[in-house]
């Protein structure tokens, strides 16, 4: 028997060994972009990142999913380059490229083999100075985008639950509304508002250009020059005026009937920003709640009580305040009063008592393990990296937060868990299926 | 939200892309004197090859495969077994399935909690499933625990419990995941294009099995299939990361060198999948806003000495480097986000797939044009430039796909699972450009059947299947997805005769058929 002589834990428990820290270089073109290199030489490859910091939370009122809208409409062809053709330049050198809009960063990206350096370049330069803006193509992308839409959040079960929790939890940040955007608002969007979003956002200044892989760095910043450099620095500021959230005064529970076939409940409590001294408690809590099954999600409402066949949670951090959820997913003839208390006894727990020893360590070897996973290719190393110049405008904590989350105490935990687990702080979102005897809410 | 967008299908070399630059663009830039000019010239390509790794063979017929990687300080161990899911005997559709999600809930010695606790504390991970031919358990460690994540690996793969309370638990997650699954058009759809395709083959069953299937399961099924398949002789196992050749060889011979071997049986002898025949199968869900759309049939297996030929057909089709598909459904006509096509090759058997959905309005324009590019490929000889950016992208791409350590022992797995030889990992770019258009059209001639396709549209049938008759589709079976059965000959529930349908009560109301079905 292999298993009998087993000891039940490994020899250590301790804290894993720190990766090796990123070597990169940072700084700025007189136009205003920001350039980050880092070279890896392991493989004969290159990614190269385009972090363009505007997101849906920039949209105006009456133009949600515009964000993402101009996204595709930066594959529709430059001065150089044919509509489409940006695809298929990077697919014959056997490279990836594709694009995505998050709430806060628009970030176009290619991988391809590290002799083609100058062709991305020279292809994400050609976009960034002279985009090609036709009405029949925009027309067509808009179609797109809409059948997008119909894909991941009309047609599915579920779907279109996170467009609720946020339509309620929010009144006045533009976080209210997804990314996707709304029908109504995809189908108004004009070919006017492209070219305004473009010169509005899509400067050098608002712009930060990421490289990893096997270069030579004094050429590279050569061919950087040669392609950005004779960008122009256009006149005036990137607007960054975006109204805040108000706090919330008091619950609000909300119930809701859908045509899902198993009801669901969501717990969502507003947090700071990513960067926010609370920020990496609540990174560290939301492994305790819900990384691995002997988290206390899992452990306690999947495992123990059976209350869900599916319970998770963690917060949604992002560069301005947003959400921490706990969602439990309920199985047939069990109800939802039941797993609501059971989620919310969780959150309570660790606002009401220090978390154990055992627990906070196995968090912390959770976070080593995750933050070695995101260096293990040159495009996670490019995302860290961009993540950090462009969301907390410190590059320096792209490795700096190693430590911060090495430090952590049980009591910062507490700390952040008492300031925002509060009942007044939070929505309680029931979605059950429609004719179902709706549960009392309270 | 990630947008991931897949490579349209464009002849455009680079030498040639410069060229049609004069047609007038509005210019909304900033940049007014920006030049015109050709994309500039790559620098100096380097050589690349495959990276070392090592295979050897216990004395008990183990393979052991080390990939030695450490840039960081971590070990990820996997163990493939060769039995999935087409394993399943008759009525036991879903064994191979619970019993790989059961392999970390509980073994001899240690409880589903304790190996929960452990794993965990140390800030690994563990993870295990089943396919159609395979079941694998993954456990990811830091180097520092590497003796005990191959403790705990062969542990769980040697020692299972199968208790009878974690199969209960574990059952009744799957019902509620089935419930949501059954209710998903895109998780639907797949599993009624194979039940279409491969009939009642063990390819065309749910992996996951039914509700009344699993009922039926005990802990004595899962013993007899994990004693029957899990033996030393019948697995792979891959050792990837910071270690050392001779820790890593060591490590294997230390906790699987007693692992006796034994005969495997063939799997249920299983005839071929039932000729393709054309037939249309349209699963009603009256407030569907999209359809889903699945159209192919049969292929060819892995080991097939035309495989590299056909893949690369249906490439051109709708996959990486080509995809006519994706070029007219939305770069032409903007009626999709996204369409491809795919041959699965399995161990006996595949399949082509062409995949899309779209607004229920456009349903059968969508249909038609999958179905004449399934016909133009079978009929016109392929262009050789389409042929060689598709190579381009093929062969091209290599250097990205050795990048990370688990991605080279992904190849090397897949070549030792299908008893391919292992040259064909150096020789994959020179194979893949010396296929010529010839090759194409002979492959595409053979196995293509564009008169024989299986059709599945999942959404709001009265939308649309009054005109399919307008592009051709005469005949075609309604089924509401209230009634669907993937074991019955129809795809639609009889009077019951086994178990009860699991919670019957929670059936979402659907709307009376719309037609009667006219077969």
């Amino acid at each position: 028997m292999v298993a009998a002589c087993l000891p039940l834990l490994p020899a250590t428990a301790a804290a894993a060994v720190p990766p090796p820290p990123l070597d990169y270089d940072i700084y700025e073109l007189p136009n205003g972009l920001t350039v980050i290199l880092s070279e890896d030489h392991s493989t004969p490859i290159v990614h190269l990142e385009l972090w363009y910091h505007v997101g849906s939370k920039n949209e105006r009122p009456g133009r949600t999913g515009f964000a993402h809208l101009f996204e595709h409409m930066m594959f529709q062809g430059s001065k150089n380059v044919e509509p489409e053709a940006h695809m298929s330049f990077i697919s014959a050198i056997g490279g990836q490229t594709s694009a995505y809009t998050t709430e806060d960063a628009t970030v176009y990206y290619q991988t391809a083999p590290a002799h083609y350096l100058p062709l991305l370049l020279w292809l994400e330069a050609d976009r960034m100075a002279t985009l090609r803006i036709d009405r029949s193509t925009f027309e067509r992308e808009r179609e797109v985008v809409k059948e997008e839409r119909l894909t991941r959040v009309d047609n599915p079960p579920y779907g279109r639950l996170p467009e609720m929790i946020y339509q309620h939890a929010f009144t006045t940040h533009p976080y209210r509304h997804q990314t996707i955007g709304s029908m109504e608002d995809l189908n108004a969007a004009s070919i006017e508002d492209v070219r305004e979003f473009y010169r509005t956002f899509y400067v050098p200044a608002n712009a930060t250009l990421t490289i990893v892989g096997d270069f030579d760095p004094e050429q590279v910043r050569q061919m950087v020059q040669r392609y950005f450099g004779r960008i122009p620095k256009p006149a005036g500021e990137v607007p960054r005026d975006i109204p805040a959230e108000p706090p919330m005064t008091g619950e609000r529970r909300v119930t809701v009937e859908e045509n899902w076939p198993l009801a669901t409940v969501v717990i969502a409590y507003h947090i700071p920003h990513d960067g926010h001294p609370d920020s990496y408690p609540l990174h560290i809590a939301a492994k305790i709640l819900s990384d691995g099954r002997s988290s206390r999600l899992y452990r306690s409402l999947v495992y123990e009580q059976r209350l869900a066949y599916a319970a998770f949670g963690g917060g949604n951090i992002l560069e301005h305040p947003n959400l921490f959820f706990a969602v439990a997913r309920i199985p047939p003839g069990r109800s939802t009063d039941e797993a609501e208390k059971a989620l919310i006894a969780e959150l309570d727990r660790l606002r009401d008592e220090p978390v154990s020893d055992h627990e906070l360590q196995r968090a912390k070897n959770q976070f080593a393990r995750d933050y070695i996973l995101n260096r293990e290719s040159i495009a996670s190393k490019a995302s860290t990296l961009a993540h950090a110049a462009v969301i907390h405008d410190d590059i320096t904590t792209a490795d700096g937060e190693f430590e911060i989350f090495s430090n952590m105490t049980a009591a910062d935990i507490q700390r952040a868990a008492r300031a925002h687990f509060r009942p007044e702080n939070r929505l309680v979102l029931t979605v059950v299926p429609r004719g179902l005897p709706q549960r009392e809410s309270r | 939200m990630r947008v991931r967008r897949s490579a349209p299908a464009r002849r455009l070399a680079l030498a040639a892309a410069a060229a049609s630059l004069l047609s007038v663009a509005s210019l909304a830039g900033q940049v007014v004197d920006w030049p015109r000019e050709a994309p500039p010239r790559p620098l100096g390509a380097k050589d690349v090859d495959f990276p070392p790794y090592e295979i050897r063979t216990l004395p008990n017929g183990l393979p052991v495969v080390t990939v030695l990687h450490h840039e960081q300080p971590i070990v990820s161990l996997r163990m493939l077994v060769r039995a999935g899911s087409s394993f399943d005997p008759p009525g036991k559709t879903g064994l191979a399935g619970l019993a790989s999600a059961l392999l970390d809930q509980g073994t001899a010695t240690r409880t589903a909690e304790q190996i929960a606790d452990t794993i965990d504390s140390i800030g690994g991970g563990l993870g295990s499933g089943a396919g159609s031919d395979v079941t694998f358990t993954s456990v990811l460690v830091m180097k520092d625990s590497f003796d005990f994540g191959l403790d705990l690996l062969a542990d769980v793969v040697r020692n299972p419990a199968f208790r009878q309370e974690e199969l209960d638990r574990q059952r009744e997650q799957i019902y509620s995941g089935l419930k949501d699954a059954y209710e998903d058009p895109d998780y639907v759809a797949g599993l009624v294009f194979d039940r279409l395709v491969y009939g009642f083959h063990p390819y065309g069953m749910p992996s996951t099995g039914t509700p009344e299937s699993l009922q039926a399961l005990s802990p004595d099924d899962l013993h007899a299939f994990h004693a029957r398949y899990f033996v030393p002789n019948n697995a792979i196992l891959a050792i990837v990361g910071d270690v050392t050749t001779e820790q890593a060889f060591k490590g294997a011979e230390r906790v699987f060198g007693s692992w006796r071997p034994r005969e495997v049986p063939d799997p249920a002898a299983t005839e071929e999948p039932p000729p393709s025949v054309r037939r249309v199968v349209i699963v009603n869900k009256p407030d569907a806003v999209q359809t889903e759309v699945r159209v192919g049939h049969v292929g060819i297996p892995r080991k097939h000495p035309d495989y590299l030929a056909l893949d690369l057909a249906v490439k051109i089709l709708g996959g990486e480097g080509g995809n006519r598909l994706q070029r007219v459904l939305r770069s032409e006509r903007g009626l999709t986000y996204g369409a491809s096509a795919d041959m699965q090759a399995l161990k006996r058997s595949g399949d082509i797939m062409a995949d899309t959905d779209t607004r229920s309005e456009a349903t059968t324009e969508v249909l038609r044009a999958v179905v004449d590019e399934f016909s133009r490929l079978q009929r016109e000889r392929v262009h050789p430039r389409e042929l060689a950016d598709a190579q381009a992208y093929l062969a091209g791409s290599f250097p990205l796909t050795i990048e990370t350590p688990s991605a080279i022992a992904a190849q090397v797995l897949n070549v030792l699972f299908y008893e391919l030889p292992l040259s064909e990992i150096e020789t994959y770019r020179e194979r893949i450009n010396a296929v010529t258009p010839d090759d194409i059209q002979r492959v595409a001639r053979r196995y293509l059947r564009p008169d024989r396709l299986s059709v599945v549209l999942v959404g709001n049938a009265g939308l649309f299947a009054p005109r399919l008759k307008g592009i051709g589709f005469d005949e075609f079976e309604i089924v509401e997805l209230s009634e669907l059965d993937l074991t019955a000959a129809d795809f639609r529930r009889g009077v019951p005769t086994g178990a009860a349908p699991v919670e019957p009560a929670l059936r979402p109301p659907f709307a009376e058929p719309l037609m009667s079905p006219s077969r």
